[in-house]
């Protein structure tokens, strides 16, 4: 910029929540940050946010903010100087290091905080420790998006850009709720439809996005496979498939439609009538490009990885990959979980998912890093829920940075059991939120607003997030406490000095990312990965005459429906899916301070069916307790035909919420928990009102 | 000595700053001047962000800062109205100098009928607007219907019904019209907008009207209050700014365009408010039936004006935690806006869901203009 001022100073940036990498100005005066202005400028959003990302600048100079690190001494938590955190954390890792080895480590990277941070994390966990044991919270959410669509396609990323819907001749929206988690690219679906572009939602609630809908499929809640099979079926016995892109580009059909044979009608299992099924299908391959766009409704549960394949074996069998208009597409959740992913914090991949079983990767790795040639280990480190159900044993310390466990994962009463297991646990964050209290040592790190990097939106898109104000009082970037560890321990290749420097670090050891130079990251329209010389243009489509897969072709799989690992029984008779609501974000430590949004979802609910209600006695609004074989809660009654008879509806933001209930079975693929599926049981609490 | 009604050519002595504003540099000249002279404290002035696509307002205290916003944007489609209570408390009892576009004007003028502003500390420099086209849609129409890469554009101007563009190799300009009918123009409210040369600006500046050797080296001035005319005199006993009387036949062709650009805004008025009428009610609920509750509109909404205690009270009639919002949400702030609109196009550009919301308050306000009697005094304007 040309001129600036003190009194105001517009920084250009990115939204700190979901996946859709919106751009805003935050308004700085004076050295605090006072507002949110709108960037039009920007080829994502054009200045228009969200309610989430209009007050996203509230919590930055809130009170509770970390300032100082934190050493629980005698049971109690007080106030430490850098040197004496560093030193402890040090000493701790590396004793426990050196007496349990590598896989007594945990270390988990938040999606919330910049690329940089992520980098710096993995980077330090497998040079310090040799250890694979890292992951992040895309575990919790997209796990099986990498999984599944590097499976069909060879690349685990979405395929399309948001704005190419409008190049569609028909949106499929399947268990994603994007109106609500992902307000933005709903947008492109709101703009496709005033254009006449037809939009299916195919979700078992009539969700926010549902309205939207020219038509909305209502199915039994986690029975996508027997849905898309059946669909499947019908189109390759009408012999509507793509044939010439079947032979040209894929492989598998003979597997698929041997499999799909049994799924003529499965009305039994998913619960839609075969005519819309058949219906369905018919408009899914008859549109002449036909994208789908599909969320965590797919993803979180223990069939999430084959439930993205079934996506892709849709796409595969009509031909709708690679050209503008079509594609498989997931929303990813937060603001950088493609990036975290992307940055290797990742049990089995470094940076640019490159395999940590390949020797050259591990070799390259070594030069890059200075460590001993043959050190890195090749196995699949521990994922983010099997380290907590391993700590104690063999996990003995855990390294969080940006995560709150106690709330975002499943069955909390058991994350605070195993965490209290633990020999030594670090929590780096910037509010003190309900999983610090198992912490050793709290860190205090900075937020968006005070940090430059980098998020990598759900597009590719790489979206600079850039330094507005500094941190409260003895805040550090999140890397550079990584950085103080790092070099405490004696490891070479830890001198970054900016932001820039993790990010041409990254670069170095990442082939499809190198071309992305901060300056070309700059700008507003930015760079889709992959984009592997610096004059590369990047790649906002995959795919386009060739699958990323080493043999360059599409898979398609027979699978099999398999159902939930907990189903309503006698005992829990009501079956529990999970999602968000527009106006929180994960663990509300940021949205509960904005005062719009905590206004408008002060405390968790529950939606129930108006029958349900009628049956138990339950009245609108009403205190009412909820319990799974895991724990029991206390939350409030909406009631709705929004879901159907025996099936209810919970928000994941809340401490003592969904998390007391949801199940930790994991998808044997991807090791993603059933966070979306569970048995409980509802109760009035006589006199409650 | 200049006076209320004057028209003039002027231009700039400074031939650093002519050859880098446009039109003779007046404009910025007088705003220079205004702060050198301590005539106001700050300039709140627009300046480039990351290229010409990208308007950002910035508050300048140095009179030679001031050179690196000169020149238009547009596609800035800013409003600077609201800017000046919201974040600038400590300009507040201080002189501000600002240049304004009808929408910015109109904004400060309801702003001062709810006391929000105090005009005495304002000096408004008001610059003709034909519209304004937002940053994407601006890069996507030079790509699609320029067939010319958006980066390499150095300049572009609205003139004459032409949108023009210079670009490295080249310029090229195509009818906006023709641009318009096929969905690349300006912002719709831009296309209804009527009030073109802010006369209830202290001075009304712009290149309309001048003609012979001074085309493209004047600004055309009208000065439109005593405080614009003071300015203008001491800047050119100071000389800074040099004047002559306006061609005759510039003021005719200055009001003929102002006239042509009236006639599209009827034009627009009439496809727009027509198509909106035999289904008014059906329309509205079915748009705003989608409205996320960013509050986008309201924020940026140079007449809304929300009380603090708006979170502490239960609402009966907008449920807390629904989503797509109650129609009492819409519906409310169209009451609360009814009489005073303007027209601006922040809460329909900002808004995700897509709901043509300046569309909506626009019609109510230009029905409601006919028919009552404003409950804030009768504006200085029509819109």
């Amino acid at each position: 910029m040309t001129v600036e001022s003190k009194e105001l100073k517009y920084v250009p940036t990115t939204c700190p929540y979901c996946g859709v990498g919106c751009a805003l100005n935050l308004v700085v005066n004076n050295g605090k940050v006072v507002g949110v202005e709108p960037n039009k400028r920007s080829p994502v959003n054009e200045g228009k946010l969200c309610p989430k990302g209009m007050t996203c600048w509230e919590h930055v100079h809130s009170p509770d903010r970390l300032t100082k690190p934190k050493i629980k001494k005698n049971g109690k938590f007080v106030d430490a100087t850098w040197d004496e955190a560093i030193d402890l954390i040090a000493k701790k890792f590396k004793e426990i290091s050196d007496k349990h080895g590598p896989k007594a480590l945990g270390f988990q990277s938040s999606c919330r905080t910049v690329n940089e941070d992520c980098y710096a994390l993995q980077k330090f966990a497998r040079c310090a420790f040799l250890t694979n044991n890292v992951d992040n919270c895309a575990r919790i959410c997209h796990g099986p998006s990498v999984a599944g669509l590097s499976l069909s396609f060879g690349s685990g990323a979405a395929t399309n850009p948001f704005e190419d819907v409008l190049n569609a001749d028909l949106i499929v929206m399947w268990g994603s709720n994007a109106f609500e988690a992902h307000p933005l690219a709903g947008r492109r679906v709101i703009q496709a439809k005033k254009r006449g572009i037809p939009i299916i939602v195919v979700d078992p609630r009539y969700s926010a996005t549902a309205r939207l809908a020219d038509d909305w499929i209502q199915f039994n809640p986690s029975t996508h496979i027997a849905l898309a099979n059946s669909m499947m079926y019908w189109i390759i016995k009408e012999g509507l498939e793509n044939k010439a892109f079947i032979a040209e580009r894929t492989k598998g059909f003979d597997d698929l439609k041997a499999m799909v044979e049994k799924y003529a009608d499965a009305e039994e299992i998913h619960g839609v009538p075969l005519e819309k099924v058949k219906d369905l299908a018919r408009k899914y391959a008859r549109a002449k490009n036909a994208v789908i766009i599909y969320c965590l409704g797919i993803t979180e549960l223990t069939t999430g990885t084959d439930n993205v394949r079934s996506m892709g074996n849709l796409s595969l069998l009509t031909g709708n990959v690679g050209r503008p208009g079509v594609g498989v597409n997931p929303l990813r959740g937060q603001n950088n979980v493609q990036g975290a992913c992307d940055m290797g914090a990742y049990p089995n991949v470094y940076s640019g998912y490159q395999a940590v079983a390949v020797p050259e990767n591990r070799a390259k790795m070594e030069k890059l890093w200075f460590l001993k040639e043959g050190s890195l280990p090749d196995w699949y480190g521990s994922t983010l829920t099997e380290q907590i159900n391993e700590a104690g044993n063999p996990v003995k310390a855990m390294y969080f940075m940006g995560l709150n466990p106690v709330v975002s994962y499943p069955d909390s009463n058991h994350v605070m059991r195993q965490l209290e297991k633990l020999d030594f646990c670090v929590m780096q964050d910037i509010f003190w939120n309900e999983s610090c209290e198992y912490a050793d040592v709290v860190l205090p790190g900075t937020c968006f607003a005070e940090k430059d990097g980098t998020f990598t939106s759900g597009e590719r898109r790489i979206n600079r997030v850039r330094k507005a104000v500094d941190g409260p009082g003895e805040a550090k970037y999140d890397w550079e406490i990584i950085a103080m560890i790092a070099k405490k321990l004696g490891l070479k290749g830890f001198d970054w000095k900016t932001a820039e420097d993790v990010w041409d670090d990254l670069r170095a050891c990442t082939p499809s990312m190198f071309g992305c130079t901060y300056e070309k990251l700059g700008k507003p329209e930015s760079v889709h990965w992959p984009c592997p010389a610096v004059d590369h243009p990047g790649t906002p489509i995959l795919h386009v005459g060739k699958f990323s897969a080493a043999d360059g072709k599409g898979t398609m799989f027979g699978l099999e429906y398999r159902e939930p690992a907990e189903v309503a029984d006698a005992e829990y008779p009501f079956t529990l899916m999970t999602g968000r609501v527009i106006f929180h974000y994960h663990t509300r430590t940021q949205t509960g301070r904005a005062k719009q949004l905590h206004y408008e979802v002060p405390e968790s609910y529950i939606q129930v069916n108006t029958l349900d209600a009628k049956k138990l006695g339950i009245k609108e609004g009403e205190k009412i307790k909820v319990s799974s074989r895991r724990g029991e809660i206390e939350t409030l009654a909406r009631i709705s035909d929004d879901v159907a008879p025996g099936v209810t509806y919970m928000s994941m933001h809340f401490h003592k919420g969904a998390n007391t209930l949801t199940n930790t079975a994991l998808d044997p693929l991807s090791k993603m928990p059933e966070l979306k599926h569970c048995a409980i049981k509802i109760e009035k609490i006589e006199g409650a009102k | 000595m200049a006076k209320k009604g004057d028209m003039l050519y002027a231009w700039t002595n400074d031939s650093a700053l002519a050859k880098k504003a446009e039109c003779g540099g007046a404009v910025t000249e007088l705003l220079k001047y205004a702060l050198e002279s301590k005539a106001v404290d700050a300039v709140l002035a627009v300046t480039r962000g990351f290229d010409l696509y990208d308007a950002v307002p910035v508050i300048v205290t140095n009179p030679k800062d001031l050179d690196n916003c000169a020149g238009s944007l547009h596609c800035g489609t800013l409003l600077l109205s609201k800017l000046v209570m919201e974040y600038a408390p400590q300009l507040a009892g201080k002189k501000v100098g600002m240049v304004v576009k009808g929408c910015d004007m109109m904004g400060l003028l309801e702003l001062e009928k709810r006391k929000m502003v105090n005009l005495d500390n304002i000096l408004m420099i008001g610059v003709n607007c034909g519209g304004s086209v937002s940053p994407v849609a601006a890069r996507k129409k030079i790509r699609e219907k320029f067939g010319v890469d958006p980066d390499k554009v150095t300049t572009e101007e609205i003139d004459k019904g032409q949108f023009i563009i210079e670009y490295e190799g080249g310029h090229k300009g195509i009818k906006m019209d023709d641009l318009e009918d096929e969905g690349y123009g300006r912002r719709s409210n831009c296309r209804r907008c009527k009030v073109k040369i802010p006369r209830q600006a202290d001075l009304a500046c712009g290149n309309w009207g001048v003609i012979g050797d001074k085309a493209g080296k004047a600004t055309f001035v009208e000065v439109c209050s005593d405080k614009g005319a003071a300015l203008l005199t001491k800047a050119i006993d100071a000389k800074k700014l040099s004047t002559e009387p306006a061609n005759p036949k510039g003021i005719e062709i200055r009001a003929k365009t102002e006239k042509a650009m009236h006639k599209l805004g009827d034009k627009w008025r009439q496809r727009d408010f027509a198509a909106l009428a035999p289904n008014l009610w059906g329309t509205i609920a079915e748009e705003t039936g989608r409205c996320m509750k960013c509050y986008a509109c309201i924020d940026n909404c140079p007449v809304c004006v929300t009380r603090p205690d708006k979170f502490e009270q239960p609402d009966l009639m907008v449920r807390a935690g629904f989503a797509p919002a109650d129609p009492m949400f819409h519906l409310r702030r169209f009451a609360h806006i009814s009489d005073s609109c303007i027209n601006c196009g922040q809460c329909e550009e900002n808004c995700p869901a897509e709901i043509p919301l300046a569309l909506f308050s626009h019609a109510i306000r230009t029905e409601a203009d006919k028919f009552f009697e404003p409950k804030l005094g009768k504006s200085s304007y029509t819109n």
